[in-house]
């Protein structure tokens, strides 16, 4: 079937669609504990990633502030920040998905002109090494609504200097 | 669909993202769902060599993947006309959830988009959703992929529409982030009018 502007629809039953509802499947809740528990055995893992992906991160900082106007080295910091983001919340650690996803925004607004701001990005580091502690293990954001307003703002103040520069 | 069962054995699932960890968690679900031959890209550029060797039959992948990106990777998926996974589910992963980028997303020719960080209920509903929810394809001279067109139900500030659809202000701001029920809303394949 196709129209005056050229398209064409058509119907496609992927292999995906076909393969999955075979029967011997199983249901949401027996897959949805299955896999919690196979994350749960990730968990100890967490705690050395954990520390190696701040280990990465530092590098990358050290590295972007050696060179500020290296944009790739912004960018592999970014990334960095992402991972710790992305995994956070994933195996239990709100807190740290919380203070990378602040590291993010500032480093994003660097990614589009703001100024590179050492002060500004030490104190998200040191909150993730607070965040990666056993005491804040299980500590969600709103327990510590004093940290997370205070990077909230920082990183609010970091975008609103990039929106000023208007790149 | 609620009481629907999935089956994923067998299935070939590439999982593309840069991070091994998360390679390491999506699998670790997957597994828990199922499956058991997921496979892990850590680049568009390994992914794309896999995917023009052999057959996948769902791509799981992460909106950052470098170097170009997962949305970029996508289109050249839906592009490739000699590709044999051209009409693969591609499921994107991002904690970019600004309705430009989801948007950016359906566009490029993504089947769903998941929201980073990702929890096995997520991922499960949206791989449910991909599977109970086949949706026609569309070649046309600008975009290959799967049927755009859908209903605006609960969005307040809209979407793209085709004609035909129902009219509504499409909004040009990238903000604010959508929750993964807007997210969803925003690959409803139901049309209007």
């Amino acid at each position: 079937m196709s129209n005056s502007n050229g398209a064409r629809e058509f119907p496609v039953e992927t292999d995906f669609q076909k393969k999955v509802r075979r029967a011997g499947g199983v249901t949401r809740n027996q897959a949805v504990g299955d896999a919690e528990a196979q994350i749960e055995t990730l968990k100890e893992e967490f705690t050395d990633w954990l520390k190696d992906g701040l280990t990465r991160l530092q590098t990358a900082i050290q590295l972007a502030e050696t060179y500020p106007d290296n944009a790739v080295l912004i960018e592999d910091a970014f990334r960095s920040s992402c991972e710790l983001r992305d995994i956070g919340t994933t195996v239990g650690y709100e807190l740290v998905t919380f203070v990378a996803n602040r590291l993010c925004e500032v480093l994003d607004a660097m990614r589009n002109g703001a100024d590179y701001d050492e002060v500004l990005i030490r104190c998200h580091l040191d909150a993730l090494q607070l965040a990666r502690q056993d005491i804040y293990k299980n500590v969600s954001p709103d327990q510590v609504p004093d940290l997370c307003d205070g990077l909230r703002r920082a990183a609010e103040h970091s975008i609103s200097m990039a929106g000023r520069i208007g790149k | 669909m609620k009481n629907a069962t999935l089956n994923l054995r067998d299935l070939v699932i590439l999982v593309a993202d840069p991070s091994p960890y998360m390679c390491m968690l999506a699998n670790s679900m997957l597994r828990g769902f199922g499956a058991n031959k997921a496979m892990d890209a850590r680049s568009s550029i390994d992914a794309i060599q896999i995917l023009t060797e052999q057959k996948i039959d769902i791509l799981l992948c992460d909106n950052l993947l470098p170097p170009h990106g997962g949305l970029k990777l996508t289109q050249a998926i839906r592009r490739n006309v000699n590709n044999p996974n051209r009409t693969v589910p591609i499921l994107i992963m991002t904690s970019d959830t600004r309705e430009s980028t989801i948007k950016s997303a359906r566009d490029a020719g993504a089947n769903m988009v998941v929201a980073k960080p990702m929890s096995p209920s997520s991922l499960y509903d949206r791989l449910s959703w991909i599977a109970f929810n086949p949706r026609n394809f569309v070649d046309a001279p600008t975009y290959f992929g799967p049927d755009r067109r859908f209903k605006i139900e609960g969005f307040p500030t809209g979407v793209g529409r085709r004609q035909g659809d129902k009219a509504i202000e499409v909004s040009d701001e990238t903000g604010p982030t959508l929750a993964q029920d807007d997210i969803d809303n925003l690959f409803n394949s139901s049309r209007v009018g």
